[in-house]
C-alpha cells in the first residue's frame, strides 16, 4: 500500500466537471453592468515614425467614449526585466516610432465591439516608414536599420557560459563535429485568446480580470505603468484557456483596457481576435545556432561549444531568459567537462519572441540531439550507449552553474531500450529516434526584482473541517489547482472534497510568482505543504492536549483520522479536533501559512527533472509525407502527484512539440506573418497525435513536495530532435531547419538520390 | 467585423430565386456559411442582403436510379453524402471522399454545393465529380440550364453561376461497366484542404484490360480543378502498366499550372501530381478490374 492517501491516485481534475459541462466562466465570459469594448489599433509597418495620429474622425462616431494614444499614457517603457530598466524597452502604446506589423497605437472603447472596430477605421496615422531589417544574421550588420536607438548593431543582450578549457580540449578529441541549424518560430495558439475586463472606479481603485499566467505579474508591472499603487490594483484571474508561456507579461489589451477605463471610469472589455493573437502577441524564439563538438573514440564527450543568434522580435520581452536558458539547457543532460556558450539575441522589426512552453530547452534539445545522434554513428556508437556514457547522474554539479540532486536519467535510458528492443524489427521506411532532456523545476533567477516570497500559501481550516486554501498560484489548464489541492490534502490528512481552492486572485491570495518555468508543482506546492503542516500543527496540539497520551508519542492526520503515528488505531475524528481547536482559540479560525523561496540551490533551479523519449516515424519515400506512429516517453518527475495530470501533459507536449518538429512554422514577408489563422497556421490535430505510452520511473527529489519535481516545460523538449533521429533512421536524410515538412524531407531524398548516383 | 446586411430565409426555390432576382449583384446566397463567413468576417465579401437558402428542403435529396444516374440536391450536406447508402455501384468514391473532408462539424454544416460553388480550386469533391463525367443544373427566373462540373470553375473562386443564378442539383451519370475511380490527396495535417489532389477513373473493355476510356483530374494544381488531358492520352487505348501510370502522372504534373504558397512550393506541387496520379491510376485499375 502506498503511504499516501491522495498523492499519486488517479483523481478528476477540481475544475473538471465545470469545464466540460462548458459552465466555467473565462474572461471571455465576464459581462460587467455599463461595460464598454474596447479595440486596439495597430501598426500595418514592420518600422516608422509615427508623424501624426488624428482620432477626431473616431471620437465623433456615434457610440465610441473614448479614444487613447501614447499621449494617454505616463509614456513609460515597460518589460519583466525589471532589474534592468534598459531591458524595459516596450510601450505598448508606441508615441513616437512603431517597431513591427502589429505594434499597438490607439485603442477605441465604444458600446460595442463592432462600433469599436468602425472607430478603429477613422483613426487616422500619418507614419513615415523607415527601412526594416527583419534576419538576426542582418540586424548585427553595420548597416542594418536600428530598430532602437543607441543599441549597438542590434544587439539586445548577449550571454555567455563556460567553464573548463573549451580550446585545449578540442584539441585532446579524436573526433569534433560542426554543425549548424535554423530554428523556426511557433505560436502559442491558446484555445482563449488574450484578454482582459478592467474596472477602474471613482475611488481610485483599479480591478483587473484576464487570462494571465501571473495575476502578481500584471498587478505589479500595470502598477508600473499607469503609477497606481500595488495596492490599488486587484488582478483577478478566472478560469483560463491555456498559456503555455504567452501569458505573463503585461499586454495590449490590459494595458489599453485599464487606460480606457481610467479615462472613463466604466468598466472595459478587450478581446484579441485570432489574427491580433497570432501576429502582435509573443512567440518561440527562432534560432540560428552554430555547434561545435568534440569526443573521444569511445564516446566520451569532451567539449561543446555553442554558438546562437536569436531572432528577437521588437522588444526585450522574455527573450533574455530564453537565450540564457538556450545556452544552459546545450549542455543537457550530459556531463561535459568543458563547455562554452555565447548567445547574442538581435533586435529585429518581428513580432517579439518571448517565452514559450520549454524556453529555449526545445530549441537547444533539437540542435543538440541530432548533433549526438550523429556524432554516435559517426564513431560507430549506438545512440542509447552515447547517451549512458555522458549523461548526467545524481548529485552531480554543472560547473558553477547547478546542483543536481535527483536524476533518473539512466533509468529513462533502460526503460527506452527496452521499449525499442521490444518494438523489434520495423516496417520499412519507419525508423525510431530518441532524444534525451532535462529541464528545471521553476526558475531561481529573480529580473522581476520581487521582495515577496517566490511561492506562498496559506490554509484555512472552517468550523465544519472543510479546507480554505488560498494561493496565488495560477491554473491555467496545467492542471495546479488540483495537484494543490491534493498536495493540502496529503499533508493536512484529509480529503481532496475538503479543499476548495481560491487561487491566483491577488486581492485575497499570497503572492506567487505565477505559472511559468515549470515551477508550481515544487515551489507553490512547498509553500502550500508548509501551510498545510502549520495548520495541522495547530490541530495536533489540541489532539495531544485531548488524548494525553505518552509523550514519545507522535501524532499524524489521514484521511480525516488524527492519530498516533506509531498506533493509529488510537486516535480522534478530525472533525471534532477541528471544532474543539477553534473553540479553544476563542472563536479564531485555524490559519496555516507557508511560503517557498530557494535558496543555496545554485543559479538555475532547485530541481532538474530528466527523460528520454522514441519517437517512431512512418515516412512515404515519394511525398516525404511522415506519420508519428508511437511516441514513447520515460519521464523522470520524482514522485507523481497527480498521475492523470502527468499524461495530460504529455499527450499535449507531443502535440505542440509535435508540431514544433513537424509543421508548425510562421512564414513572413517582410515583418508581415502569412499564416495568421488557425485554418492556415497547421497544427497537429487529434487525427494526426500518434500512440503515446508512457514509462514510469521511480526517483525523490528531497527539495520537492513529497519528492516531486515538474512535469509541465520538460515535456515539450525531447519530441523534434527525436522526430529528426527517427526520420534519419527511417530513410537517411537529416534536416537541419525546423520544421521538418515532408517537402523538406522529399528535397533531402531528392538530393540524396542524385548524389548517389 | 461582419458588415450589417439584410436577412432572408426562404423556403422555397421560387421564393429564393425571386429574391435573387430583385437583388442580383448586391445579394450573396449562404448555405451551410462553411467557407461565406470566413470571407465575411474577413471583410472579403460584404453584401447588402443574405438569402440564407439552407432551409430550402426541395433542394436537400439524394436520389438513385438505374437509368439516370445519381442526383444530389445542391443543399445536401458533406455528411449525408458520406453516410449515403446510396454511394455504391461506381459512387462509393464519393463518400470515400467526404471521409476526410475536414471534421464532422463542418461536413454537417457544409453542403456540396457550396462546395462548388465557393471555386476553391483546392477542395476535394470537384475532381472525382468531373472523372465520373459529372454535371450541374442551375437555376434562376428565366429557367434551367445544365453544364458539365468540369466547366463550371474559371477561375480562383469564380464560377459559371449568373447572377440571380442558383445551383440546384449535382448528376452523376450511371457509372459504365468495369469503371474503377479513385482520389487521394495530400494534406501536411489529416483531414485538411489538399495541398495537392487527383481522381482517377478508368474504364476497362469487358473481357480485355485495355483502357477503353479514362479520365484525370486535380485539385490545387490549377486556377480550376483541373482535367489533366494529358496524361488521359497516355492511357487511354492501352494495357496499363506501371510504366504507363508513372509517365501519366509526369505529364499531368507537367501540364498542371500550381502556385508556390505557404503551403508547398510549385514545385512541391508538381512532385506530387506524379505521385498521386500515378497511385490512383494503380487504384482504380484495380478497383476496375474487379468491377
Ligand atoms: C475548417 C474547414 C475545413 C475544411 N476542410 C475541407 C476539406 O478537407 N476538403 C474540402 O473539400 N473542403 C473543406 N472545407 C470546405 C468546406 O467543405 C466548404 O466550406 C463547404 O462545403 C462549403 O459549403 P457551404 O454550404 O458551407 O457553403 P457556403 O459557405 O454557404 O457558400 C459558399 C459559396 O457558395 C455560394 N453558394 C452556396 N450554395 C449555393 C447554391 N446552391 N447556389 C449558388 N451559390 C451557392 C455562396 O454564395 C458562397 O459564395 C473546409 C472548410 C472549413 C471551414
Amino acid at each position: 500500500m502506498s503511504k499516501y492517501s491522495v498523492i499519486g491516485t488517479r483523481v478528476h481534475r477540481v475544475d473538471g466537471p465545470e469545464k466540460v459541462t462548458g459552465n466555467a466562466k473565462y474572461t471571455f465570459d465576464l459581462v460587467l453592468p455599463g461595460m464598454l469594448y474596447g479595440k486596439v489599433l495597430r501598426s500595418p509597418h514592420p518600422h516608422a515614425k509615427i508623424l501624426k495620429i488624428d482620432t477626431r474622425k473616431a471620437k465623433r462616431l456615434i457610440g465610441v467614449k473614448a479614444v487613447i494614444t501614447g499621449k494617454d499614457t505616463l509614456g513609460r517603457k515597460q518589460g519583466i526585466w525589471r532589474r534592468f530598466p534598459e531591458l524595459c524597452d516596450e510601450e505598448i502604446l508606441c508615441r513616437e516610432k512603431v517597431r513591427y506589423i502589429g505594434d499597438p497605437v490607439a485603442a477605441v472603447a465604444a458600446i460595442d465591439e463592432d462600433t469599436a472596430e468602425e472607430a478603429l477605421d477613422l483613426i487616422e496615422v500619418e507614419y513615415e516608414p523607415l527601412p526594416a531589417v527583419f534576419d538576426p544574421l542582418e540586424a548585427i550588420k553595420e548597416e542594418a536599420p536600428q530598430v532602437h536607438d543607441g543599441v549597438e548593431l542590434n544587439i539586445n543582450v548577449t550571454r555567455h557560459i563556460e567553464w573548463g578549457d573549451v580550446d585545449e580540449a578540442f584539441k585532446k578529441c579524436d573526433h569534433i563535429r560542426e554543425d549548424q541549424y535554423k530554428l523556426c518560430s511557433q505560436a502559442h495558439v491558446c484555445m482563449e485568446t488574450h484578454d482582459a475586463v478592467v474596472s477602474y472606479d471613482y475611488g481610485g481603485k483599479m480591478t483587473v480580470w484576464t487570462s494571465t499566467q501571473s495575476s502578481y505579474y500584471i498587478q505589479r508591472l500595470m502598477a508600473d505603468m499607469t503609477g497606481l499603487r500595488e495596492g490599488d490594483i486587484r488582478v483577478i484571474k478566472p478560469t483560463t484557456g491555456g498559456g503555455f508561456g504567452s501569458k505573463f507579461e503585461l499586454d495590449s489589451a490590459q494595458f489599453c483596457a485599464a487606460i480606457l477605463s481610467m479615462k472613463l471610469c466604466k468598466p472595459v472589455k478587450i478581446v484579441l481576435n485570432r489574427e491580433e493573437e497570432f501576429t502582435a502577441t509573443k512567440r518561440r524564439t527562432p534560432m540560428y545556432y552554430f555547434l561545435k563538438l568534440g569526443a573521444k573514440k569511445d564516446g566520451t564527450l569532451l567539449a561543446k561549444e555553442v554558438r546562437v543568434i536569436t531572432e528577437g522580435g521588437a522588444y526585450t520581452a522574455m527573450g533574455a531568459t530564453a537565450l540564457y536558458l538556450t545556452g544552459f539547457f546545450s549542455s543537457f543532460p550530459y556531463k561535459y567537462p568543458n563547455y562554452r556558450f555565447d548567445g547574442y539575441r538581435a533586435y529585429t522589426n518581428t513580432a517579439t519572441t518571448s517565452a514559450m512552453r520549454g524556453f529555449g530547452a526545445p530549441q537547444s534539445t533539437f540542435v543538440g540531439e541530432s548533433q549526438l545522434d550523429m556524432m554516435a554513428e559517426d564513431l560507430g556508437i549506438d545512440p542509447i550507449e552515447i547517451r549512458r556514457k555522458n549523461g548526467m547522474t545524481p548529485n552531480y554539479e554543472v560547473p558553477g552553474q547547478a546542483y543536481i540532486q535527483s536524476c533518473g536519467l539512466h533509468q529513462c535510458l533502460d526503460k527506452i531500450d527496452a521499449h525499442i528492443k521490444e518494438r523489434g524489427k520495423l516496417p520499412p521506411n519507419h525508423g525510431i529516434g530518441v532524444s534525451a532532456y532535462g529541464f528545471m523545476s521553476g526558475g531561481i533567477f529573480n529580473w522581476f526584482d520581487t521582495p515577496y516570497a517566490f511561492s506562498a500559501a496559506i490554509v484555512r481550516i472552517n468550523i465544519d473541517g472543510k479546507v480554505d486554501l488560498f494561493t496565488g498560484a495560477c491554473e491555467i489548464g496545467q492542471g495546479s489547482d488540483t495537484t494543490l489541492s491534493m498536495i493540502c490534502a496529503e499533508e493536512l490528512g484529509v480529503k481532496l472534497e475538503d479543499i476548495r481552492i481560491h487561487a491566483a486572485d491577488t486581492g485575497i491570495c499570497p503572492v506567487d510568482l505565477g505559472a511559468w518555468g515549470s515551477r508550481t508543482t515544487l515551489m507553490n506546492g512547498n509553500a502550500v505543504k508548509m501551510a498545510a503542516a502549520d495548520a495541522k500543527r495547530q490541530l495536533l496540539e489540541f489532539a495531544a492536549a485531548k488524548m494525553g497520551p505518552n509523550i514519545v508519542y507522535d501524532f499524524d492526520i489521514k484521511d480525516q483520522w488524527i492519530h498516533l503515528a506509531d498506533r493509529p488505531e488510537r486516535g480522534i475524528s478530525y472533525f471534532d479536533i477541528v471544532k474543539e481547536a477553534i473553540r479553544g482559540k476563542d472563536g479564531e479560525t485555524i490559519i496555516g501559512r507557508g511560503h517557498y523561496t530557494p535558496h543555496r540551490k545554485g543559479m538555475i533551479s532547485p530541481a532538474y527533472s530528466f527523460g528520454v523519449q522514441a519517437a517512431e516515424v512512418a515516412v512515404d519515400p515519394e511525398t516525404g509525407r511522415y506519420k508519428l506512429v508511437n511516441v514513447t516517453t520515460a519521464h523522470e518527475s520524482g514522485t507523481v502527484i497527480n498521475p492523470v495530470g502527468i499524461e495530460g501533459q504529455l499527450e499535449g507536449a507531443i502535440m505542440m512539440a509535435g508540431g514544433y518538429g513537424y509543421c508548425e512554422d510562421q512564414p513572413m514577408d517582410e515583418g508581415k506573418i502569412l499564416n495568421p489563422s488557425i485554418a492556415d497556421y497547421k497544427l497537429i490535430r487529434s487525427l494526426d497525435m500518434p500512440e503515446t505510452e508512457i514509462l514510469e520511473i521511480d526517483t525523490y527529489e528531497p527539495e520537492g513536495p513529497f519528492g516531486a519535481k515538474e512535469a509541465g516545460e520538460g515535456l515539450t523538449n525531447p519530441t523534434a530532435g527525436a522526430i529528426g533521429n527517427a526520420v534519419y533512421k527511417a530513410v537517411g536524410v537529416r534536416i537541419n531547419d525546423l520544421p521538418i515538412t515532408p517537402e523538406k524531407v522529399l528535397r533531402a531524398l531528392k538530393e540524396k538520390q542524385k548524389k548517389s548516383k | 467585423m461582419i458588415r450589417d446586411f439584410e436577412y432572408f430565409a426562404p423556403k422555397t426555390l421560387k421564393e429564393a430565386l425571386t429574391l435573387l432576382d430583385k437583388y442580383q449583384d448586391e445579394a450573396k446566397v449562404i448555405a451551410g456559411g462553411q467557407s461565406l463567413l470566413i470571407l465575411m468576417r474577413q471583410g472579403l465579401v460584404a453584401p447588402k442582403y443574405l438569402i440564407d437558402i439552407k432551409g430550402i428542403s426541395e433542394l436537400n435529396y439524394i436520389k438513385s436510379d438505374a437509368k439516370e444516374g445519381l442526383k444530389i440536391g445542391a443543399l445536401t450536406t458533406h455528411r449525408t453524402v458520406e453516410k449515403s447508402p446510396m454511394m455504391r455501384n461506381g459512387f462509393s468514391v464519393l463518400a470515400e471522399i467526404e471521409r476526410n473532408v475536414a471534421s464532422i462539424q463542418t461536413r454537417n454544416w457544409g453542403t456540396v454545393g457550396g462546395e462548388l460553388c465557393h471555386g476553391d480550386p483546392a477542395e476535394d469533391p470537384a475532381p472525382a465529380l468531373i472523372t465520373l463525367n459529372a454535371t450541374l443544373k442551375m437555376a434562376s427566373l428565366k429557367g434551367e440550364r445544365t453544364m458539365a462540373v468540369e466547366d463550371f470553375t474559371l477561375d480562383y473562386f469564380e464560377t459559371a453561376l449568373k447572377p440571380g443564378e442558383l445551383l440546384t442539383e449535382i448528376q452523376v451519370p450511371v457509372v459504365p461497366p468495369h469503371t474503377g475511380t479513385a482520389y487521394t490527396k495530400f494534406t501536411v495535417i489529416e483531414n485538411d484542404l489538399p495541398t495537392v489532389g487527383a481522381a482517377v477513373s478508368i474504364i476497362l473493355g469487358s473481357g480485355d484490360d485495355i483502357c477503353q476510356d479514362v479520365r484525370v483530374a486535380l485539385s490545387a494544381s490549377a486556377p480550376i480543378p483541373m482535367r489533366a488531358k494529358q496524361a488521359e492520352a497516355v492511357l487511354r487505348g492501352k494495357k496499363i502498366t506501371d510504366a504507363l501510370l508513372k509517365e501519366a502522372g509526369e505529364v499531368a504534373s507537367t501540364e498542371a499550372e500550381p502556385l508556390s504558397d505557404i503551403y508547398a512550393s510549385e514545385e512541391y506541387r508538381r512532385e506530387l501530381i506524379k505521385v498521386l496520379v500515378k497511385r490512383m491510376g494503380k487504384e482504380a485499375l484495380a478497383r476496375a478490374k474487379k468491377a
